[in-house]
């Protein structure tokens, strides 16, 4: 009976262990076609063989008619002048042929150069996301700013490394309307995504990671045929504000966290008239124009809960009249700058701004409002 | 900030657990796949402690981070939570194997969860892959059936092989193997940035390069930018600020940075000229570019209409630039490269950049956010005084903006209608909703009345609280339109009547003699102070020293027993106010729902998630402050960690 048992058991665990070894087996195949250097393809578990794997079919599919044929097509037609250098004399043939490998390596080379400057000049990295959030992709330099690799993230869905907070906001975002597909709708959205990078830029485990903030900016793209895949194209950006040239065209302000002037450089009497003191205490509510609040709003809200932002463009009134249109990125920074008018200074935040001036004074014989008007 | 992830150790909690249910969706196949869950048992029992812990660290691969977590638990949790799926954890693991044993025998103390639970997430997560999977190859698909496991990996592997026979050039030859070509990499870039890439010559503004997605962009073909002066392409009141950017000589020499960390300008110490150059330094500036307008003629032709100015400005979008100077030796240049400037540079200078048209809306020029000319936006003081006029009211009141500046509102109302604005006045300054007013007539300048019907709502700080101002969209009402919700209208006239005539004693201003336009005026004030009084007497009122972390606070659906004790509050503020009775819904709408609408899905933010419980009980600023500090350390410092000095291009 227990003999009987215990072989009904041993056949079972035989059986067992061969089809995890058939299945091992199919694993090492799949991560063998997986286009990662063989270090790595060694060490890759089978959840994320599968995750890299599905990353790998979704980028084909959502690509497929576009570059990734139209690099095709270039390649068939090298291989197309190859073909034609065999119809030459046979002795000249093997040389050409180490040529166009050696061409097609430095051309490779030099491709991919060239996609790093991209990225560089970016100052972001790209993701492509699914509609359910899934990371199909994010580009290499993707460890840069959070200090975990392509191929740790691929496939992982967006809600595990965020902020659960901009979850919301996230899956307002990836909701695609049959307008948003058509016309490619934008996306720009704030983001604190995990980071695992320490201060000195060496990156450290998950379990010590802070929240990074990002810029999110992107647009929706779709794929139709045979399997449609859309997806959110976004390039996701740390928001600068240091070791900028500011312009002449920029000031630099300060604010209390309720948006009240606190302090504001010169250069804002060159672009908007108004004199430094006169802001003190103003709120920017009232110097921006009444279509704007809604923006401004939400730019303050990003501030009070992410502690950055970027306002896009909003209309600030001029002094004299009218109004320029300015772009502002601010950013919470502790404590404010000790000043004259703010002795006490206990307010431990204070909203740093960067306001970009876009335009030149429209309409500045108009008046808007009671801050325009001249005081006799 | 440390933040605890691994539903390991947190999965034990309820919010956990439905966290996964919703991350793991559809994965509850595995419960009627005995042959799985048989395998995955075997699987266990000849597996190491390190293979185990491998397979848990997968379980936590898809878990997201906790709001709550428990405290207690946090210092066990450091030795081993990685959630990540890759070799290097296991690798971690055995190498500290006795470390693991140690504590896995405090997380098992921490959280108890059956190890079934584990094991099934594992199995969950892993049958979500497969589904997904199978989704994706499309000889899968036309099987009706549920297909196995293994079938689908197979299936995938000759799926990938096909894939990979139809693109050799980029898996196979490329000297490194990547997830994308390169080419279609700098494709999708271009296209999520909607810019396109640059290169311009400091010297004399010549550009060097441009990307072929330009076309798209400003219309221009790249080969007929290539060579030219950028300066041909910027509007003539941006030359100088592009000037400065790409200036390499002492013309601007008080370049300007900012540190921020401390918010203070710093005068740039950066050794001057060319080296300034070379060391990558970084460029973000905005400036209006060409476009070519031959593809819009549409907008073309409206524009015909308006004037000329306008017209002009029409060719222009405005451009963010973010990007580096780069320098090369001269030398270093072919004989196709750019001529260097002969006489004193030895360095060929230019900026690399990325040009991205704005995308938060369409550019300044022709932002004119479409309104219909009937329409205008104006914004009053609490006291109803305007403070803003949109100069569209003009055509509709004759009036200029500055003339109705500083003055009441009151003062132009018919005085019919004083009573139900004034009951809509008091409205809007305790509701976060926004407030149709019935159609009511507006003194013009001509003396004649226009009809108008408005929509007010209070604009309130989202940091204080407290109201700004009051932002009115008045539409006017022309006799047609009018008569067609007359009905509803005239009813809710009515019930406002109703409560004006509670409140009619206490407006100094309504009386009916004529010449009282004078008064009209105080009735806001008289508003405005019931507002102040209000506020003064009800005592949660955040004083602008008063973080508003705590609001959401209150609000956290955690804590009913704190939001019900705004309501006796909301309803003593109703019965002190004379006349105040019927808005005490309002009240109530302020103080929850009607809250919620400006904020909605940041109210859901509550301190624990981001601080940890250990710090809520500090005082509010302090806590804000902690995450703020947290939030600015870890960005600023890792923002600058670039390397600039990797940066290759070939020209």
């Amino acid at each position: 009976m227990t003999a009987d048992k215990e072989k009904r058991r041993a056949i079972s665990r035989e059986a067992a262990r061969r089809r995890r070894r058939v299945e091992s087996e199919v694993f090492e195949d799949l991560s063998r076609l997986l286009p990662l250097p063989p270090s790595v393809q060694a060490h890759l578990d089978k959840p994320s063989v599968i995750r890299l794997t599905l990353s790998y079919i979704r980028m084909h599919t959502l690509l497929k008619g576009e570059a990734w044929t139209k690099a095709q097509a270039r390649h068939r037609v090298k291989c197309g002048r190859v073909m034609n250098g065999g119809e030459e004399p046979r002795e000249h043939d093997g040389g050409r042929e180490e040529e166009e490998e050696e061409e097609k390596e430095t051309e490779e080379m030099e491709a991919s150069e060239e996609t790093n400057l991209y990225l560089r000049i970016l100052e972001g990295f790209l993701i492509v996301l699914s509609t359910e959030g899934d990371m199909i992709y994010l580009s290499e330099n993707v460890s840069k700013y959070m200090g975990l690799t392509q191929n740790e993230l691929m496939g992982h869905n967006i809600f595990e490394f965020t902020h659960p907070c901009d979850h919301e906001e996230i899956r307002n975002s990836l909701l695609l309307t049959p307008e948003d597909v058509w016309y490619g709708a934008k996306r720009d959205l704030v983001l604190r995504i995990k980071s695992a990078l320490t201060p000195r830029g060496r990156s450290t485990n998950l379990k010590s990671a802070t929240w990074k903030v990002l810029h999110c900016q992107g647009r929706v793209k779709v794929c139709v045929a045979p399997s449609s895949v859309s997806c959110l194209l976004l390039t996701c950006q740390p928001l600068p504000l240091s070791h900028t040239l500011l312009s002449t065209h920029t000031f630099t302000s300060q604010h209390s966290m309720d948006m009240r002037f606190t302090y504001s450089d010169q250069r804002i009497t060159l672009l908007l008239g108004f004199s430094t003191e006169e802001l003190l205490g103003r709120s920017i509510y009232d110097l921006c124009h009444a279509m704007d609040i809604n923006h401004l709003t939400k730019n303050h809200l990003n501030l009070c809960f992410k502690s950055q932002s970027v306002s896009g463009q909003y209309r600030m009134l001029v002094r004299s009249g009218g109004y320029v249109w300015v772009e502002t990125h601010s950013a919470v920074i502790p404590g404010c700058r000790p000043s004259k008018s703010r002795p006490d200074a206990n307010q431990p935040l204070c909203i740093l701004c960067v306001t970009y001036v876009l335009s030149g004074v429209e309409e500045p014989s108009l008046q808007l409002s009671v801050d325009q008007i001249v005081h006799i | 900030m440390h933040w605890s992830p691994g539903p390991l150790r947190s999965g034990g909690s309820a919010p956990a657990m439905s966290v996964w249910n919703t991350a793991a969706s559809g994965g509850d196949r595995s419960g009627d796949d005995p042959a799985e869950e048989v395998m995955v048992k075997e699987h266990q029992s000849v597996s190491l402690p390190g293979a185990m812990a491998s397979s848990s660290a997968v379980g936590m691969t898809a878990s997201m981070e906790i709001p709550r977590k428990r405290k207690g638990c946090m210092d066990n949790q450091d030795t081993k939570s990685v959630s990540m799926d890759m070799d290097m954890e296991d690798m971690e693991d055995e190498q500290n194997g006795s470390d693991e044993d140690e504590n896995r025998h405090l997380k098992m103390k921490c959280f108890r969860e059956p190890h079934s639970q584990i094991e099934k997430r594992r199995r969950d997560k892993m049958n979500t892959l497969i589904d997904k999977l199978s989704a994706m190859i499309p000889s899968c698909n036309p099987l009706s059936r549920k297909v196995d496991k293994l079938t689908v990996l197979r299936m995938a592997v000759q799926h990938l092989k096909s894939l990979k026979g139809s693109s050799s050039s980029f898996s196979e030859a490329s000297y490194k193997p990547s997830f994308l070509p390169n080419e279609e990499l700098k494709h999708l870039v271009l296209k999520a940035a909607d810019g396109f890439l640059f290169v311009v010559g400091c010297d004399r503004g010549k550009i060097v390069f441009v990307s072929e997605s330009v076309t798209k962009i400003l219309n221009y073909s790249r080969v007929e930018l290539i060579g030219q002066s950028l300066f041909d392409y910027i509007h003539p009141k941006d030359m100088e600020k592009v000037k400065e950017q790409l200036s390499a000589s002492e013309l601007y020499p008080r370049e300007r940075l900012i540190d921020a960390k401390t918010g203070l300008q710093v005068q740039a110490d950066l050794p001057v000229g060319a080296a300034r150059l070379c060391s990558g330094a970084r460029r973000s500036f905005f400036c209006r570019m060409k476009y070519n307008k031959i593809s819009i003629k549409v907008e073309e032709k409206e524009f015909q209409a308006s004037t000329s100015k306008k017209k002009e400005s029409q060719k222009y979008c405005t451009v963010h630039c973010t990007g580096y100077m780069r320098s090369w030796p001269t030398s270093q240049l072919g004989a196709e490269g750019e001529e260097p400037d002969k006489q004193d540079s030895s360095h060929f200078s230019c900026l690399v950049a990325m040009g991205r048209v704005h995308s938060h809306s369409s550019p300044p020029v022709n932002g004119e956010v479409h309104v219909k000319p009937t329409e205008f936006f104006t914004r009053c003081a609490m006291d109803g005084k305007f403070t803003f006029v949109d100069q569209r009211a003009t055509t509709v009141l004759g009036y200029l903006p500055q003339e109705l500046l500083g003055t009441s509102c009151y003062e132009y109302f018919h005085q019919d209608d004083l009573p139900h604005l004034a009951e809509r006045h008091r409205k809007v300054l305790r509701s976060k909703d926004k407030i149709e007013t019935n159609c009511y007539k507006f003194k013009t300048k001509y003396g004649s009345f226009v009809t108008l019907q408005s929509q007010w709502f209070s604009f309130v700080n989202p940091w204080t609280k407290e109201v700004e101002y009051i932002v009115s969209t008045n539409t006017v009402i022309t006799p047609t339109s009018r008569s067609g919700n007359k009905s509803e209208q005239s009813s809710n006239y009515k019930t406002s009547q109703e409560d004006v005539n509670k409140s009619l004693p206490v407006i100094p201003g309504s009386s009916t003699t004529p010449g009282a336009m004078i008064y009209a005026g105080s009735i806001g004030t008289q508003i405005a102070n019931e507002l102040l009084d209000y506020n003064r007497m009800n005592s949660s009122p955040s004083s602008g020293s008063v973080s508003p972390f705590s609001l959401p606070h209150d609000k956290c659906p955690q804590t009913p027993n704190q939001t019900s004790n705004n309501m006796p509050n909301g309803e003593a503020a109703g019965l002190v106010i004379p006349g105040k009775s019927s808005s005490a819904d309002e009240l109530k709408g302020a103080a929850f729902s009607g809250a919620e609408s400006v904020m909605e899905e940041n109210s859901q933010l509550d301190l624990d998630s981001v601080v940890g419980p250990g710090l809520s009980s500090l005082g509010n600023d302090e806590a804000a402050m902690a995450v703020y500090m947290s939030l600015l350390e870890t960005d600023t410092n890792a923002g600058d960690s670039v390397d600039f000095e990797e940066m290759h291009w070939s020209l």
